[in-house]
């Protein structure tokens, strides 16, 4: 068994009279250290796998496991000691008034670690911060800042496996080179598992071994990294959504 | 031809506790009736040259310029009844996010109509709402119509918008960031409508955008921002070709599909390309 496991996983939205399926039955299996991409347009559900893996969609069906074991409702934490997330805002997902410094321990103070101060230290130094933005607040960093704050919330505990949720889709281009390769180092040197999601094919392209293509809450297909550079695809969404990634190429008949 | 368009050093401060602040420092530039793109990272000012060519600056901004001259008209000094008479009619822009740029309680009709009504044109008003949207292929125009901003996607939602900015056939369209938004797939199409009104309308086209390598596929010349200046013009078909190292740099630390380069080249920023 494959160290993520999903299989048919359902989600189902209710309110105010009317359901909405947002995952039909997705499965999909993830090895130890791999680093899986979801790809999609908004409202294909993307998000929402991951989302549904971390506990906080309203799962209908199908079963999740994290390296044999059944995942538990609520999730317990062990679970979150394990799997940590990194959502796609970093204006949104940091407390606007708790220090860069309470960030960080909050998490340590719940599951018991020892030695905050040297792993918040620790952990400020791995993201390339240093120990001067330890007790900033939020409004003080740059976009890039903030996202490094939230990356290394996320490895504070040591988890083996991180969920990327469209983590630099917020950062200008410049700075989503800097936090892709610090996301590329983490994952060399600590042996991690990421799962990440990105409506950008050149991002998950240059990050994952491989990929899933996703469209209205199914799955389209898996794709390795190579089938994906070859353009070897079988379906003709996957194909539109490259040509649409390359830019803009002119009606011929149009041309001045 | 002289240019529809002439911009010479054009300047927008904002006050600060520590005295004001240049978001951007002499700005020049001209416009034919072509695609003009601007790029530049967050901050780099080029957002505020769109607004300052509207006169949309905020209030505790002051943009200055030794000319600012549109269709021989010199915006430095318009009147209040002048700025009126320009915008919308002669020159308009379209904004990134249509979930913030349409009011959310008028149905899209009205606010189309709205549009054409306010310069002149009542009696034909309905039909020509219908047909705009049908210019920016939109399906079912009169269920687009009836519809209110939260009942469309954000392609659709985009789409409208475009439409309400052109129903009145400007001159200058000012578009800032139109496709951020927008899935890659509909990005591509309402490109291609804005191509498509470009070259057939013979408009001028001013994009802002972040993203170099869309801006290259899609506009004639090139203008990137860096600190408030322009640190190169382009042709855009001549992107490879670029001299200065930050329009090189931005180039570069995109990933690619077909790329395999780690890690990416990172940005290195040198002080002296504020000068």
């Amino acid at each position: 068994m494959a160290f993520i496991d999903i299989e048919d996983l359902e989600v189902t939205f209710e309110g105010s009279g009317r359901q909405v399926r947002a995952l039909k039955g997705v499965s999909l299996a993830v090895e130890e250290e791999e680093s899986f991409g979801i790809v999609g347009e908004s409202g294909s559900g993307k998000s929402t796998v991951l989302r549904a893996l971390c506990g906080l969609a309203p799962v209908t069906g199908g079963r999740i496991s994290i390296a044999g074991d059944p995942v538990q409702m609520p999730r317990d934490q062990a679970f979150y000691r394990r799997v940590q997330m990194v959502f796609q805002d970093p204006y949104a997902s940091l407390h606007p008034r708790h220090t860069v410094d309470r960030v960080l321990s909050e998490p340590l103070a719940i599951h018991g670690f020892d030695h905050a101060e040297d792993r918040v230290e620790q952990a400020l130094e791995d993201v390339g911060l240093g120990s001067g933005f330890r007790f900033r607040y939020p409004h003080q960093l740059s976009g890039g800042q903030r996202q490094r704050v939230a990356i290394a919330r996320a490895l504070i505990l040591e988890p083996k496996v991180i969920l990327l949720d469209e983590p630099t889709s917020a950062l200008d281009a410049s700075i989503q080179a800097e936090v892709l390769n610090l996301l590329d180092r983490l994952r060399a040197e600590r042996g991690l598992t990421y799962v990440l999601v990105s409506h950008d094919l050149a991002v998950v392209s240059h990050m994952c071994d491989r990929l899933m293509v996703m469209q209205g809450g199914e799955v389209v297909e898996e794709l390795t990294r190579e089938a994906l550079q070859a353009h070897a695809t079988a379906k003709d969404y996957t194909r539109n959504l490259l040509t649409a990634s390359e830019g803009f190429t002119r009606d011929p008949a149009l041309r001045r | 031809m002289s240019p529809l368009l002439s911009v010479e050093n054009l300047r927008i401060a904002f006050p600060s506790r520590q005295g004001p602040v240049e978001v951007v420092r002499g700005v020049s530039f001209s416009l034919g009736r072509e695609r003009l793109g601007i790029v530049g990272e967050s901050g780099s000012g080029k957002s505020q040259t769109g607004r300052a060519l509207l006169g949309l600056t905020p209030v505790s901004g002051t943009a200055t310029a030794d000319r600012l001259e549109f269709d021989g008209i010199d915006l430095r000094h318009a009147s209040t009844r002048q700025w009126r008479k320009l915008r919308g009619a002669r020159m308009s822009m379209v904004m990134q996010d249509p979930k913030f740029s349409l009011n959310p309680v008028m149905t899209i009709g009205r606010q189309l109509m709205e549009a054409v009504k306010l310069h002149g044109g009542k009696s034909e008003a309905h039909d020509k709402s219908i047909a705009m949207l049908e210019a920016v292929q939109i399906r079912d125009p009169e269920r687009v119509m009836a519809a209110y901003p939260h009942e469309l996607s954000g392609g659709m939602g985009q789409r409208a918008m475009i439409a309400m900015m052109l129903v009145t056939e400007p001159d200058l369209l000012i578009a800032d960031e139109p496709t951020s938004a927008l899935d890659v797939t509909v990005q591509i199409e309402v490109l291609r409508i804005l191509d498509r009104l470009v070259s057939e309308r013979g408009m001028g086209l001013i994009f802002i955008s972040h993203d170099l390598r869309l801006v290259s596929t899609f506009c004639d010349r090139v203008l990137v921002m860096y600190a408030g200046r322009v640190v190169e013009e382009l042709d855009a078909r001549r992107m490879s070709e670029a001299a200065h190292p930050y329009t090189r740099g931005l180039l570069n630390c995109l990933p690619t599909i077909t790329g395999d380069s780690r890690p990416l080249p990172v940005l290195a920023r040198d002080a002296a390309w504020l000068e």
